[in-house]
């Protein structure tokens, strides 16, 4: 016990800071830790769907995207800030989208176009305005035939796998065949577990749900996008159903294809969504609109990406819209009285 | 948890730390010697009325406001006049103070007689007379002159609300103060209630003190005029704005007061005081203080007569058992850190607490915003503190502005729940305070 009459000196050692002297126990690497987590389930099932090759394809992703945003931050002198779970997470999400059968580069360049154009040179975490891996996921479009080719689930690919090994296992995903106004050829079942083709980490829609509950409960997103977004596209898909087999056709919609991945892990992405409950409504609504859109009328059988990132673009502005109404003031108070 | 609480939206539940509701209230001895601020309240500091070598009694007038507001100061204690000085406060201004060498034997002033009349013949203008002379102000905190709200009510609230919310963590005093001495509070209710006119008192608790509310409601029995109205234990609760939304579900308006609404908000203490001014004659000369944190010795309820130091506070409850770090004058969200042990502590006093390094967080000064939205969630104002601070960090301080800045509180919700631990409020501070200058150091040459 100290003698408090004799404090007289340790009273200058009193820490001044300003109120409040309390903070929450979580953090910036909490929460991306908390995704992570959610998304270890669905990541599994991709690796034991499509092989070892899988594995290595997000492990490329993330040890890249941890490797880029290391690099640029000391190269523009800023303070590294890979602690913080941001980059990973990033690697990962990317990773998870993309077909196990992508040549090596591709998800090192993906992270590269993530970490360092979309992510750092627009300000580092919190700045961005695209989702960097969903930005980085279009990007590598540019080689359009290896994203949009998908091999068999439990025909798994070694490491090494050689092209024409790839080829012979190659196939078309649900979705694919949805476009062509046929309902996938899968069980119900199969299809939500995620025993179809597609990328590493969307296939599973069970886990993938499992993980999204894992962060409404942890607190870490809320059901506003998810909500709206998932019941936006069942909701379009049942006005306009473009199969006589309408609970099957909707069934489809929601669970062939990444969906599920988009909504619950990338459209909640908090940098690229609104930030008001309203908001984040609204902004699922359009993703939703935009991936039925794209789905109905574009060149590709897949609109998750595309609708996600053209909202990500809105998001200021939906901010500004749904600006709260402050306590006590009036509607009209937000003008200038 | 009571399941029909009353409460508001937003807001946040926090850790309570309320680990001294339990222990009674300890009147402390009063040190040898005792340092009254001449500045209590609000507005100018009150002028010593008394000189150097004087002898005091306790309960004495020894500063009078300077101009016609305000109310004036007593002594604490019976003793002579040491020194008339000042100390530097956090703010950096000097505070002038009145040093009495307490002689111990607590003489109380001869003019501390009871109120010669009953409260069925007393008049407003009476009670408000008692109340000012008795020094006495608002106790939980804002020191605001209670004579002065009481004048301000008349004629506009038809409510009358006691504040016993008390959500800050750590903060025991009210509650002890309802358990201890709950008639102090009803009576003192009644009597606030007389002054103003209004017939309707709610007495306004959190839903942590059941025990309390128990012993409220047995004093209060059939008594029509004063009910309790149980709240949410949430933070901010205890914020008049909060408060008064809870009870009455109506918004106070932006940059008015509760008796716009037909309210008015006393603080628990504040009752209890002008009780014992109206019973006793009793002046404001002491302060229940709640003395905690991790690294004080034994945690208490202390009353303290009304210009011990803080380190008298804290020697009473056995010093300190770990290095220091922070000393809290207040509730750990709201009060304000300080580096000076040996300053006094005055009738806004609430609580005094003392964290080693285990219960301090490191100043991040990589912070950054994610936009996560829990300080747009949990902001009761419903303001936008992720964009306030941005705003304010690049200087758009008419942005600040448009997104109702000047609404904020400050009360620590945003600050407390970022991830990303951005300093919120603090952002918040700069731009309210450079809004307010610009507003007061130039002419406004577009609305000629």
């Amino acid at each position: 016990m100290n003698d408090v009459k004799n404090m007289a000196d340790e009273s200058m050692l009193f820490t001044v800071s300003p109120s409040p002297h309390l903070r929450h126990g979580d953090t910036t690497r909490s929460i991306m830790t908390d995704v992570i987590i959610a998304l270890i389930p669905a990541f599994i099932w991709g690796v034991i769907c499509f092989g070892l090759r899988a594995l290595a394809v997000v492990a490329l992703s993330v040890g890249s995207a941890i490797f880029f945003e290391y690099g640029i931050q000391k190269i523009l002198k800023k303070n590294i800030t890979i602690r913080d779970g941001s980059a990973s997470l990033t690697g990962l999400l990317l990773g998870l989208s993309l077909p196990t059968s992508v040549p090596y580069f591709m998800p090192v360049v993906g992270s590269f176009f993530a970490i360092v154009i979309v992510k750092q040179l627009f300000g580092g975490i919190g700045k961005n305005f695209m989702n960097p891996a969903l930005a980085a996921r279009v990007f590598l479009f540019a080689w359009p035939g290896e994203m949009i080719r998908f091999t068999e689930p439990f025909k798994r690919l070694g490491f090494f796998a050689s092209n024409k090994a790839i080829d012979a296992i190659s196939t078309a995903t649900p979705l694919g065949s949805l476009k062509e106004g046929v309902l996938p050829d899968i069980a119900w079942g199969d299809l939500i577990i995620g025993r179809s083709g597609g990328s590493i980490g969307e296939v599973s829609s069970v886990l993938l749900i499992v993980g999204g509950l894992y962060l409404l409960v942890r607190k870490v997103i809320s059901w506003h996008i998810p909500v709206s977004f998932i019941g936006t596209v069942a909701l379009l898909a049942a006005i306009f159903p473009q199969n006589e087999d309408t609970v099957a056709f909707i069934f489809s919609q929601l669970f062939a294809g990444g969906l599920i991945l988009g909504a619950f892990f990338m459209a909640t992405d908090y940098v690229t969504s609104p930030i008001t409950n309203k908001g984040k409504l609204i902004f699922g609504a359009g993703c939703g609109m935009i991936v039925i859109f794209i789905r109905y009328f574009g060149g590709y059988p897949e609109g998750v990406s595309f609708a996600i990132l053209i909202m990500n673009s809105l998001v200021y502005y939906i901010d500004k819209i749904t600006k709260p109404r402050a306590f006590g003031k009036s509607r009209r108070g937000a003008k200038h009285g | 948890m009571i399941f029909l609480a009353l409460t508001f939206k937003g807001g946040t539940h926090l850790k309570q730390y309320k680990n001294t509701k339990k222990f009674p209230i300890e009147k402390m001895t009063p040190p040898s010697e005792i340092s009254i601020s001449m500045s209590q309240h609000i507005g100018a500091p009150c002028v010593p009325t008394v000189n150097v070598g004087d002898y005091v009694f306790q309960g004495q007038i020894i500063g009078e406001p300077a101009e016609n507001s305000g109310c004036p100061i007593h002594a604490s204690v019976s003793g002579k006049i040491k020194a008339i000085t000042s100390y530097k406060d956090m703010q950096g201004r000097h505070i002038q103070t009145v040093v009495i060498e307490n002689d111990g034997k607590y003489e109380l002033s001869p003019n501390i007689i009871p109120t010669a009349k009953k409260l069925t013949e007393v008049t407003s203008e009476e009670i408000i007379e008692i109340v000012r002379r008795a020094g006495i102000l608002g106790m939980g905190g804002a020191a605001f002159p209670t004579y002065a709200k009481i004048q301000s009510a008349i004629g506009k609230a038809e409510k009358l609300i006691v504040n016993c919310a008390e959500c800050e963590p750590f903060i025991t005093a009210d509650h002890r103060l309802m358990l201890e001495r709950p008639l102090e509070i009803i009576n003192g209710t009644k009597i606030l209630l007389k002054a103003i006119g209004s017939r309707k008192a709610y007495i306004a608790i959190e839903d942590n003190k059941m025990d309390a509310v128990e012993k409220l409601e047995e004093k209060i029995g059939k008594s029509q005029m004063i009910k309790m109205k149980i709240l949410r234990s949430k933070y901010p609760q205890g914020d008049e704005r909060q408060l008064v939304y809870a009870i009455t579900k109506k918004e106070i308006p932006s940059g008015k007061l509760p008796t716009d609404v037909g309210c008015v908000v006393f603080n628990a203490e504040t009752c209890a005081a002008v009780f014992r001014a109206f019973v006793y004659g009793m002046p404001s000369i002491e302060k229940i203080v709640t003395v905690s944190g991790d690294a004080v010795t034994t945690p208490k309820n202390v009353l303290a007569p009304i210009g011990a130091s803080y380190r008298d506070l804290i020697s009473f409850c056995d010093g300190l058992k770990k290095d220091p770090r922070k000393l809290i004058c207040g509730g750990p969200m709201m009060g304000t850190a300080q580096s000076d042990l040996d300053a006094p502590i005055t009738k806004g006093t609430s609580a005094l607490l003392v964290f080693s390094d285990e219960m301090c967080h490191e100043e991040d000064e990589n912070y950054t915003c994610i936009r996560c939205g829990r300080c747009v969630n949990t902001c009761p104002m419903r303001l936008m503190p992720n964009y306030l601070a941005q705003f304010s960090r690049n200087g758009r301080y008419e942005d600040c502005e448009k997104y109702d800045v000047m609404s904020c509180v400050e009360c620590g919700t945003c600050s407390y729940s970022c991830p990303g631990h951005v300093p919120i409020v603090q952002h918040i501070r700069s731009a309210k305070e450079a809004l307010r200058k610009k507003a007061t150091s130039l002419p406004d040459l577009d609305k000629k």
